[in-house]
């Protein structure tokens, strides 16, 4: 390090902005000069510095009028959007509509090839249909559907618009308007072949009312279609199929699919009735699969000494369970890193005691030895939120943010979704209330703000919704949140309940981008649950990354059963967070503690330093949520068999031996958290001693629990398995089956029999 | 989705991400939040006039530097130049912490912030535009008009002053293990 440029250059290496060839240049000066590598070495450190306390000043944001001038600039610069969330067209403009459509329906009879006439017709229809609706019902709002900007009627002024909407000019209604259309070219249905054009014309009132009706937001006309379908000599058909082949056939996109999606759900219905009453609901696997994991390696062990510091986040997540099941039962061993230990630990729920006192919650620490590494010991943490008595819940503010989008059309996806969401509204009552927000290829308000007294509305709205589309994430995001947050309860419960199979594939759609949209709305005191339905393009990641960052909670719902588990009977759970930004550390004592491991937790690892940064996220614990860790544990004395040790440092002295403590406790717990709605984190420490418990002599709780991580870790081919075999996951649950009222750890034992039938063939 | 739906979300995921940076950038240049918070709003009414191809993977170094560009000139209009302390301290978030969590925070940071404020102006904001908003120094380089090898002499200036003081002070540990 002899010139300036030189010190120049290592700061810019230590910083990662040299180029290639000066890269090389100092590579080599490190290797020969210490106290070059020292310098980079306080660069970094110094930079890090700089980095955590700059980054953490505040970022004031600009005012809203402002923001709003932005988002008018936009909407000024592009072509007015029609779909809004408040715009409902007044009545006389709807009557007004209703003549023209009438008027455009009997030219388009009389005057046939006039494709643009279909489209004005079908459109007229929609329109007739939503005044229809209009009439029936004002309160109970329908999706907005998207209009082409053409017809004066249409043109809104702009000033009506609110500010924060998305200007999305989707072509086609959210979801799609269903639309009948009369097509005067087509004497029959030819392309549509025999069978299906008789289908389609017998059915057609039948669909119209039951599947086509539910999709859009209108009802149909009852007279109209009988109009159309007693006139065979104009030849009125509905638009089906591979019928449309004009040059309008691409406007017309959406219409095949409801049509499709009509024809094949009444295929299905009796099927469906079967899965409703198995509470299972299978489909075969989707071709191609396109499901998509995180990549996780095992945490290794960690020397005492070395790194005494174990910090992490909880999770209350139990999505992993369910899906592991889904592949179990499906006769298909899961892919290793669908498998998320502690999220198999956390599906079930353990005995602790509630808290007492002003904390939300117990903490309960249990070391016994380590079934599967017998010299071993196993650390249990054990969390415990404080239950909420149904009656005691707050009022909440629910938003249900469901994705409404093509590849949701699936019998394991909307509609178990449906019926889920319908489980958790009959739990509803006068204090709660439910806005319903769909997204496809845009986002839309399927249902405004609707008390949870008024049940039959909400069940109603759920009922319509139907699949189409691709999937605009971040723009239901949005709209969900200004939602939950234009009727946020102060006091009470805020949430975002995103039902999707994560497959985001229009707008926002990186996972980095999304988990930032959701990070930012988590600072809105609006909590997220996050609930995964459907197979074959599963996006895992996604959905856990989102309620990670969403302070949210996130389940795999697979059946019916699950959904009413996680919405039923684990409701106050689910939608009350008691606690949030859980962190927990641990201090190992080296006298005791020769190396250590956590569990699973892998992507919820924290750095020492995040535990007493209260900027930096965490988990939350819901109502009654117990939440649970496993620490395997290599007493002072021992050296894991894992490691094969490095060798001694060739340019260092070894560091002075720390001095160690004599205590003989064996780690110090400690625990931050925040109440759901405060800034700064609370402290709770704990010191444990191991007071040497053999296995047999471990509560039921404790076995079930490392069975449970005992299977987790055979199904990802952990290194750490030790001893474990399917048998012993077995015996060890059985074990610790303890009291099972819902029988969902009886299902754990049938589970871990399918996996060793799986593994062993 | 089409194109028009493509840019208000572009435009969207601007503000959400660098909204807050620019207005706390704008403000230590204006020494004044409102003006800060209106320079912002030029930038980004700015922005809805562009192609985001154009800007495609240099939005940030564009973004930063019509914000400075904007703030400078209101600042030379209005001749207001406060010293930074005084923006330091406007900007610094208020935060109510008790006695016990602000002492443990004491102890835990060194406040290299601090130190930073006494450094020149030119090298404050070199480190708040790598440190801060996370700017390589290329984009830098961008938004100040200086050199790229300029901006590398700065920020090493900038760090050695800073590591010295610290430790004179005793402000950062050797915290090396843990």
């Amino acid at each position: 390090m002899n010139t300036n440029l030189d010190e120049v250059k290592l700061t810019a290496y230590a910083l990662n902005e040299l180029d290639e060839t000066s890269w090389a240049a100092v590579e080599k000066l490190l290797a020969m000069d210490p106290v070059a590598r020292r310098w980079v070495e306080d660069v970094r450190r110094t930079a890090a510095l700089l980095e955590s306390e700059l980054q953490a000043e505040e970022c004031p944001s600009l005012t809203t009028e402002q923001t709003r001038e932005i988002q008018r600039q936009i909407h000024l610069r592009e072509k007015p959007g029609f779909w809004t969330r408040q715009w409902f067209p007044s009545l006389r403009l709807v009557e007004a509509l209703a003549v023209v459509a009438i008027i455009v329906i009997l030219g388009a009879m009389l005057l046939p090839a006039l494709s643009k006439a279909k489209f004005k017709a079908k459109r007229s229809v929609a329109m007739a249909e939503q005044r229809q609706a209009a009439l029936e019902n004002r309160v109970e709002d329908q999706p907005k559907p998207v209009q082409q900007p053409a017809e004066p009627p249409v043109a809104l002024d702009l000033n009506e618009v609110p500010a924060m909407t998305s200007p999305a000019p989707a072509p086609a209604a959210i979801p799609p308007a269903p639309v009948m259309t009369v097509n005067p070219s087509v004497t029959q249905p030819v392309a549509l072949g025999q069978t299906r054009a008789s289908d389609a014309l017998t059915r057609a009132p039948v669909a119209s009312s039951q599947d086509f009706g539910l999709a859009a937001g209108g009802l149909p006309i009852e007279g109209q279609d009988n109009n159309s379908l007693r006139l065979p000599g104009v030849g009125a058909t509905f638009q089906a199929g591979r019928s449309a082949t004009t040059a309008t056939s691409l406007q017309f996109e959406s219409v095949k699919k409801d049509w499709s999606y009509g024809h094949r759900l009444q295929e299905r219905l009796a099927d469906e009735h079967d899965h409703f009453n198995r509470n299972r609901w299978s489909a075969p696997p989707a071709q191609p699969n396109t499901e998509s994991y995180a990549d996780l390696a095992d945490n290794p062990f960690l020397a005492a000494l070395d790194n005494p510091l174990s910090t992490f986040s909880i999770d209350v997540d139990t999505a992993s369970y369910a899906n592991v099941r889904r592949f179990l039962t499906e006769n298909q061993l899961p892919p290793p890193d669908a498998v998320r230990i502690e999220e198999m630990i956390n599906y079930f729920s353990y005995n602790y005691p509630q808290p007492k006192g002003s904390v939300p919650f117990s903490v309960n620490v249990e070391i016994a030895s380590c079934p599967w590494n017998a010299g071993h010991r196993l650390v249990r943490v054990g969390l415990k939120g404080r239950e909420i008595a149904r009656d005691q819940r707050p009022p909440s503010n629910l938003v249900f943010l469901i994705d409404v989008s093509g590849s949701m059309d699936e019998p394991a996806k909307l509609p178990l979704l449906k019926e889920s969401l319908k489980l958790l509204t009959r739990q509803l009552n006068e204090n709660d209330h439910v806005s319903i927000v769909v997204y496809a290829g845009a986002a839309g308000m399927v249902l405004p703000e609707t008390s949870g007294s008024n049940k039959a509305t909400i069940l109603r709205a759920l009922d319509r919704l139907q699949a189409d589309g691709s999937t605009h994430g971040s723009a239901g995001i949005q709209l969900a949140y200004e939602t939950a947050s234009e009727n946020f309860i102060e006091g009470g419960v805020n949430r975002v309940i995103l039902c999707t199979d994560g497959d985001f594939n229009v707008g926002v759609t990186s996972q980095g981008d999304l988990t930032r949209l959701i990070q930012e709305k988590a600072k809105s005191k609006i909590f997220l649950s996050v609930l995964g339905f459907g197979m074959g393009n599963y996006k895992d990641s996604t959905m856990e990354a989102l309620a990670d960052k969403g302070n949210g909670n996130y389940a795999y719902i697979d059946s019916l059963n699950e959904g009413r588990k996680v919405l039923v009977e684990q409701m106050s759970g689910t939608l009350v967070t008691i606690a949030k930004d859980v962190k927990i550390q641990i201090e190992f004592n080296p006298a005791q503690v020769n190396s250590y491991r956590l569990i699973g937790y892998e992507n919820r690892l924290l750095a020492k330093e995040d535990f007493n940064n209260d900027k930096k996220d965490a988990g939350e614990i819901g109502a009654g949520h117990t939440v649970t860790a496993l620490y395997e544990v290599v007493p002072a004395g021992m050296t894991p068999d894992e490691t094969p040790g490095v060798d001694p440092l060739k340019y260092q002295r070894p560091a002075r031996p720390p001095v160690v403590s004599d205590s003989d406790e064996m780690l110090t717990l400690k625990l931050r958290y925040k109440q759901p709605d405060g800034d700064t984190s609370r402290l709770l420490t704990t010191p444990v001693k191991d007071s040497d418990k053999s296995y047999a002599r471990a509560s039921t709780d404790f076995k079930f629990a490392a069975a449970v991580a005992e299977f987790g870790m055979l199904l990802r081919h952990s290194p750490y398995c030790g001893d474990a075999t399917m048998d012993s996951a077995w015996e060890h649950a059985k074990s610790g089956l303890g009291n099972d009222p819902e029988g969902y750890r009886a299902e754990f034992l049938t589970l871990v029999e399918t996996a060793s039938r799986l593994a062993g063939k | 989705m089409d194109m028009t739906e493509a840019k208000s979300d572009w435009i969207k995921v601007a503000l959400r991400e660098h909204e807050g940076p620019l207005v706390r950038y704008a403000t230590q240049i204006t020494g004044d939040l409102d003006r800060a918070r209106d320079v912002v709003q030029d930038t980004f009414l700015k922005l809805c006039a562009e192609d985001p191809a154009r800007l495609d993977g240099h939005l940030a170094q564009w973004l930063f530097t019509v914000c400075r560009n904007r703030a400078l000139d209101i600042q030379r209009k209005e001749q207001r130049m406060k010293p930074l302390d005084d923006v330091e301290l406007a900007t610094r978030p208020g935060r109510e912490v008790s006695p016990a969590a602000q002492a443990e925070q004491n102890e835990s940071t060194s406040h290299a912030l601090r130190f930073l404020k006494h450094l020149p102006p030119n090298q404050q904001e070199v480190v708040r535009l790598k440190f801060q908003t996370g700017l390589s120094y290329k984009e830098i380089a961008g938004v100040t008009k200086l050199s790229v090898s300029n901006v590398g002499f700065l920020i090493h200036t900038a760090l050695k002053t800073l590591r010295q003081q610290m430790a004179e002070t005793g402000a950062i540990s050797e915290r090396r293990s843990s």
